[in-house]
C-alpha cells in the first residue's frame, strides 16, 4: 500500500475526464431529454467553514462569519432558478443532500431559507420514504441544530469525526472532543433521524495503529449504523491547507497498513458489513440490505439503497449527473458567481458517454455494487462485445484473480471477501487515463 | 394624588379574600368549607402586584413561602453552573410558584413576572400547620404538587422524545388546557412569554419556534398574531403533539 495520489470517491465520478466548455450545454441539454416524469436528486455544495482542516481537499472558504454566505446564497438561487426554466418535469424531490464544507455553517435561518427556496424552485418531497441528508461538522452543530434540521425535513446525518486521538487533531487543526459527537449521535436518535454515518480518515498525520484502533473502539460504541474511512492523500501543492501538515509526520506504508488492519479486526468484531472503498454498514443497516438483495447503488455521495437517479449538482464545485452526462461546475468561487452574474450555468466541464463508456460504467457499477462482473450480461444490455470493449480492463483483472482479490465462474469474476477490501484497485483496472477531477 | 393611589391599592388589596376570589375553586382552598377558608384566608399575605420583569424570589434564596398567581403569569428559570439559563416552568393564575423549594429550602430557580402579576403569598410554615387541621387543605396540597410532578415527567418526555413540530404543538395544547380549566377561552388567548422564552422552555432555538410557527399557520392549524393566539384546529394540533417519535 501507498500513499495515494487520491482518495476513492473519485470512482464515483467516472469517467475522470470532462471535456472543458461543454459543461452549460451538455447540461442543459441532459436535462431537457430527460424522460418526463423521471425522479430528480439534489446536491447542494456548500464550500464554508469556521476554519481549515489541515487535511482538508475540498474547494472551501474559511470565514468566521456566516454572513460571508449571503452572497453565495443569492447565487445558489439563480443557478436553481436558471435550472428550474428548462421545466423539469419531475415529481417532488425524494432525495436532497447537503455537503460541504460544514453545511451547519449557516445559521439557522439562512438554512431554512435555503431550503424554502429549494422546495419553491423544485418542490421537495414530505413523504417518510425521502431521504434528505446533511454533512455535519460537530463543532458547527448542537442539540438545537439538530432540532432545526429535523423540523426542516432532514432526515439522514453524516457526522465528520476524522480522528479523537488528540495528538493527532493538533495535527489536522480539528480539535474535537468525543462529548460534541456522541451528544450529536445521541440527539440524531432521538429525533429519528436514521442511518447515521460517521467519518473517519486513515493516513492523517501523527496517526498510529493503537490511537486509531481506540478512536475507533470510541466511535463503534456510539453504535453508528455507518461508518466510513476515508483515505487522506497528501497533495500539498494543489490544496493549500495540506501545507501546513509535515509529511514527515504521515504513517508510512507500513503503519497505514497496520491501522487499516486494526479498524478491519475492529469492525468485523462489531459487525460492520464490509462495502468497499471504505464504507461499512451494520447488517440490519438499509445499505446491507440492499447489498443483500443485490439492488445496492452509488450516487455521488456514495453508496445507496435507494435506486440512482438524475443527479443536480448546486454550488460551487457541485457535480451533476444527468443520464449519460456528468458536468462539473467551476472549481472556484470567483469563477463559481461570474458564470451566474452573467446568468449562466455555472457547469464549466462536462462530458457525456458514448457507448463503450455506458459500458465501462456499468461494469464498474457491477462490480461496485454486486461485486461481481458479468461479460456476457453487459454484452446483452450493450449489444456490443464486453470482451472486447473492456479487453484492456479484463486483462488488467487478470492477475488480481490470481492475487485472490476475484474468483473466476465460468466467465463471470466476482470479488472476494479480500476483494472487498481492495476495491478501489479494481475499479483501477477501469481506469486507464488520469484523472483531471480528482 | 399618591395618596389616593395608595388607597385604591390598599382596597384592593384587601378585597382580595379567598370567598371572593374567582380562582378559589381552582386554587388551594378549592375544597374548604367557608368557615375554613376564613382560617387559610388569614395566613395568606396579599401583596402588590409585580411589574413585569419583577422578580418574585431568586434562585438560592431561602424557601419562606409559595405563592398562588392570582392574575398574569411568571416563568422560572435556573441558571446553570455553565452560566446558561434554563426555563422551567411558565406559571398561570391558580397555579403555585415555588413548592418545589420545599425540601431543600431554598428556591431552585427565580420566578419573573411576564406581566403584571399579582400573587398571594402562603408563609409555608404557617400552611403546614394548618393543614394539620385541614385534612381537604392538605389533601389539596397534595394534589397540587403531585400535578406538578406528572406535568414535570410529561415534560421530560417532550423533551427528550420529541420533534421540534410535536413540542410547540404540546406547548399550545398544554396552554389550551390551562386556559379552558381556567374558564377562559381554549382557542383564543395572550401569550405572556416571548418566543425566546418559549424556545428555551423546549429546548428549541428561537428560528425554529418561529419557522415551526410559521408551518402552523400555513397548515390552518392556528393563528398568530403578535401574541395573540388563535388555535384554529385543536384536533389537528393535539394529533401533531400526540404523534410517535419523529416524522
Amino acid at each position: 500500500m501507498q500513499h495515494h495520489d487520491r482518495d476513492d470517491s473519485h470512482y464515483l465520478t467516472w469517467p475522470a475526464r470532462l471535456d472543458a466548455g461543454s459543461g452549460p450545454a451538455a447540461l442543459t441539454r441532459a436535462l431537457t431529454e430527460r424522460p418526463a416524469g423521471a425522479p430528480l436528486a439534489l446536491h447542494v455544495q456548500l464550500p464554508f467553514c469556521r476554519q481549515a482542516c489541515r487535511f482538508c481537499a475540498s474547494q472551501r472558504v474559511s470565514s468566521p462569519d456566516n454572513r460571508q454566505a449571503e452572497p453565495y446564497l443569492t447565487r445558489l438561487d439563480r443557478e436553481m432558478v436558471l435550472i428550474s426554466r428548462l421545466r423539469l418535469d419531475h415529481p417532488a424531490v425524494q432525495r436532497l443532500h447537503w455537503g460541504g464544507g460544514a453545511p451547519a455553517f449557516l445559521s439557522l435561518n439562512q438554512m431554512g431559507d435555503l431550503f424554502d427556496r429549494l422546495d419553491a424552485r423544485f418542490g421537495l418531497s414530505g413523504a417518510r420514504e425521502r431521504d434528505f441528508s446533511i454533512e455535519i461538522d460537530p463543532r458547527e452543530a448542537d442539540v438545537f441544530t439538530l432540532r432545526h434540521l429535523q423540523a426542516l425535513g432532514f432526515n439522514r446525518l453524516s457526522l465528520g469525526v476524522q480522528e479523537l486521538d488528540l495528538r493527532v487533531q493538533k495535527a489536522i487543526n480539528r480539535i474535537q472532543p468525543r462529548v460534541l459527537t456522541e451528544s450529536l449521535v445521541d440527539e440524531a436518535e432521538r429525533l429519528g433521524f436514521h442511518s447515521l454515518n460517521l467519518d473517519l480518515i486513515v493516513g492523517l498525520p501523527l496517526q498510529t495503529p493503537e490511537g486509531f484502533g481506540e478512536t475507533l473502539d470510541q466511535v463503534i460504541a456510539m453504535a453508528p449504523a455507518r461508518i466510513t474511512l476515508r483515505r487522506y492523500a497528501h497533495l500539498p501543492r494543489r490544496y493549500r491547507p495540506q501545507r501546513g501538515i509535515n509529511k514527515a509526520d504521515l504513517p508510512d506504508a507500513a503503519a497505514q497498513l497496520a491501522i487499516m488492519g486494526e479498524a478491519r479486526d475492529r469492525l468485523d468484531a462489531a459487525g460492520y458489513v464490509p462495502f468497499g472503498l471504505g464504507q461499512f454498514a451494520r447488517a440490519d443497516d438499509s445499505l446491507a440490505m440492499a447489498l443483500e438483495k443485490g439492488h445496492l447503488g452509488r450516487d455521488l455521495q456514495g453508496f445507496t439503497p435507494c435506486p440512482t437517479s438524475d443527479q443536480v449538482g448546486l454550488g460551487v464545485a457541485a457535480i451533476s449527473r444527468v443520464g449519460d452526462t456528468l458536468t462539473r461546475n467551476a472549481m472556484t468561487l470567483t469563477d463559481y458567481e461570474a458564470a451566474l452574474d452573467a446568468s449562466r450555468l455555472p457547469a464549466d466541464v462536462g462530458h457525456r458517454l458514448d457507448a463503450v463508456e455506458r459500458m465501462r460504467r456499468d461494469a464498474i457499477e457491477a462490480l461496485a455494487c454486486r461485486h461481481e462482473l458479468n461479460p456476457s450480461l453487459l454484452t446483452k444490455a450493450h449489444g456490443l462485445d464486453a470482451t472486447v470493449a473492456l479487453a484492456d480492463a479484463l486483462q488488467r483483472l487478470t492477475p488480481l484473480c490470481e492475487a485472490g482479490l476475484l474468483e473466476r465462474h465460468g466467465e463471470c469474476l466476482r470479488v472476494t471477501a479480500e476483494g472487498v477490501w481492495s476495491l478501489a484497485h479494481l475499479l483501477d483496472a477501469f481506469d486507464s487515463r488520469a484523472s483531471p477531477m480528482s | 394624588m399618591p395618596d389616593s393611589l395608595t388607597g385604591r391599592r390598599r382596597s384592593v388589596l384587601h378585597e382580595t379574600r379567598c370567598q371572593t376570589c374567582s380562582l378559589s375553586s381552582l386554587c388551594l382552598p378549592l375544597a374548604l368549607e367557608i368557615q375554613d377558608m376564613d382560617q387559610f384566608d388569614a395566613i395568606i399575605r396579599r401583596r402588590a402586584p409585580l411589574k413585569k420583569g419583577e422578580t418574585l424570589f431568586r434562585q438560592d434564596s431561602p424557601f419562606t413561602s409559595v405563592y398562588a398567581v392570582r392574575s398574569g403569569s411568571l416563568k422560572q428559570v435556573t441558571t446553570e453552573g455553565s452560566g446558561d439559563d434554563q426555563l422551567t416552568n411558565f406559571y398561570l393564575p391558580s397555579e403555585l410558584v415555588g413548592l418545589d423549594g420545599i425540601d431543600e429550602e431554598h428556591y431552585p430557580g427565580t420566578a419573573v413576572a411576564l406581566e403584571t402579576t399579582t400573587v398571594c403569598e402562603i408563609p409555608f410554615d404557617r400552611l403546614d400547620h394548618l393543614s394539620e387541621s385541614l385534612p381537604e387543605l392538605r389533601g389539596q396540597l397534595y394534589r397540587s404538587m403531585s400535578k406538578e410532578l406528572r406535568e414535570d415527567r410529561r415534560m421530560m418526555r417532550l423533551l427528550s422524545r420529541k420533534t421540534a413540530d410535536q413540542r410547540l404543538a404540546s406547548f399550545f395544547t398544554g396552554l389550551s388546557d390551562r386556559f379552558r380549566r381556567r374558564g377562559y377561552s381554549p382557542y383564543s388567548f395572550r401569550l405572556s412569554m416571548s418566543r425566546a422564552d418559549i424556545g428555551n422552555y423546549l429546548g428549541l432555538a428561537v428560528e425554529t419556534v418561529s419557522r415551526i410557527l410559521g408551518r402552523f399557520q400555513s397548515q390552518g392549524l392556528v393563528e398568530v398574531s403578535g401574541r395573540e393566539v388563535h388555535i384554529l384546529d385543536l384536533e389537528s394540533l393535539i394529533l401533531v403533539a400526540e404523534e410517535e417519535g419523529a416524522r
